[in-house]
């Protein structure tokens, strides 16, 4: 019987709401909002309510897939990498370096986030940044 | 160490409970914390709140899955009240869950436990021109014409963004399937949901089962007063049926379970006639 409550902050937007875990023998059992954080109050909307429901899911990608004769197969993070280093460096000596969007995200560190654009900016050459907020 | 210190320690040490719940810090906020004994001097680190979280609804899954377990927590006067209808309603089994009582009362001399209805937040002016202060008495809120009562609490419906949060921070809602997801009572696809009858349903489920802990309104982002319409109900089924909700260890008189109505109707009189 081991019952563990985990701070954390909801992922789901860039609102950032502070979360609780309720952590049943290792197993993520429901999540609550933190009362006595600052930015959400001890409330939160029904994504940060369900927290618990989109780690346990059987539907949730745990490992890089790469995409072979239009199948997923489970690749190493190596791989992974490689192909898409490969991938990106032929469309961009096809058709240029504008032909590549960056899509970062709200829950993103700011580091993650600026890390990224310098990676567009001065690994690739675009200025096409972008974030989720837009999509 | 504190004395509550003191006798969680001693109370995980010769057994009489498996398990522990209170708070302790956590990167300064107070979060509930369980107690056991592999890990018993954790007990030196044990605080009594200030925040409120319901420890007895943890302690429900915890003997969901642990049937025998003994559970121990600390129990503010709200946290006590869950448990007797807890146990009414067999979510705990009786004597599952011994308390250590901490007192919310306040007082110059400490600094008190946090709770609305200790320190209720003031209503802003649209919420007193257009909707329900949730400040306000029973009585006060029966004053205004039934028109204008209807359309200030339609005001307060159509602001829930259907987050659930009400349900689901409730110690005393522990049902499986939950009429507020099923498609046939409660249209899918909107915002609001259907208003009144989203709230309408929960309330009538919480007459005779709210014990007017606040957590409810606490959580809701669109502060809508729930506490205030649940004590309503509440008074209706203590008007009527003479049961205070919370209190004692008989079941509701809305109980369906069983042979027979689990008690009488008093006289409709006590209903306000209007
Ligand atoms: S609980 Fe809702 S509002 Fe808060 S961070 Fe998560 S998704 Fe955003
Ligand atoms: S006040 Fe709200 S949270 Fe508390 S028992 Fe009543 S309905 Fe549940
Ligand atoms: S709202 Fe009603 S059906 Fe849903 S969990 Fe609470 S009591 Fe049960
Ligand atoms: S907590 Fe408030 S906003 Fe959320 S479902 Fe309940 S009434 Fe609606």
């Amino acid at each position: 019987m081991d019952l563990k409550f985990v701070p954390s902050i909801c992922s789901y937007c860039g609102t950032g709401c502070g979360v609780l875990f309720e952590v049943l023998d290792g197993e993520l059992v429901g999540t609550l909002p933190m009362k006595t954080h600052p930015v959400n109050h001890g409330k939160l909307c029904i994504k940060g309510w369900n927290l618990h429901e989109h780690v346990n899911s059987p539907l949730r990608l745990k490992h890089p897939l790469v995409k072979t004769f239009g199948r997923f197969t489970k690749v190493d993070w190596d791989k992974a990498i490689g192909v898409a280093t490969d991938r990106l460096k032929a469309v961009i000596a096809a058709h240029g370096p504008d032909s590549v969007g960056i899509l970062v995200s709200a829950k993103m560190t700011n580091e993650e986030n600026y890390l990224a654009q310098k990676f567009a900016r001065a690994v690739i050459g675009t200025n096409n940044v972008d974030h989720c907020a837009r999509l | 160490m504190t004395s509550i210190q003191q006798q969680v320690h001693t109370w995980l040490e010769e057994g009489r409970v498996d398990i522990f719940l209170a708070y302790r810090m956590v990167e300064g906020h107070p979060l509930p914390h369980a107690f056991t004994r592999e890990r018993i001097d954790e007990t030196d680190t044990l605080v009594t709140g200030p925040a409120r979280y319901s420890l007895e609804k943890f302690a429900t899954h915890i003997a969901s899955r642990y049937p025998d377990a003994k559970i121990g927590m600390v129990a503010r006067d709200c946290n006590q009240r869950a448990l007797n209808v807890l146990q009414v309603w067999n979510q705990l089994k009786p004597g599952q869950v011994d308390t250590v009582p901490v007192n919310c009362c306040p007082s110059l001399l400490k600094p008190h436990a946090d709770c609305s209805y200790l320190e209720p937040k003031p209503a802003g002016h649209v919420k007193l021109e257009r909707g329900q202060d949730p400040n306000q008495s029973l009585a006060q809120a029966d004053t205004l014409p039934r028109a204008e009562r209807f359309d200030r609490w339609m005001y307060e419906f159509s602001k829930c963004i259907k987050c659930y949060g009400c349900r689901n921070i409730c110690p005393v809602c522990f049902c499986k399937d939950c009429s507020l997801e099923h498609p046939d009572l409660i249209g899918t696809g909107h915002l609001p949901p259907d208003i009144p009858i989203f709230h309408l349903v929960r309330a009538v489920h919480m007459a005779g089962r709210c014990i007017d802990c606040g957590l409810c309104e606490d959580a809701c982002p669109a502060e809508i007063p729930l506490r205030l319409l649940y004590r309503k109900v509440n008074a209706i089924v203590k008007d009527l049926f003479g049961y205070e909700t919370g209190s004692g260890d008989t079941l509701p008189p809305f109980s369906i379970l069983g042979d027979k109505p689990t008690m009488s109707p008093q006289p409709l009189l006590a209903v306000s006639q209007e």
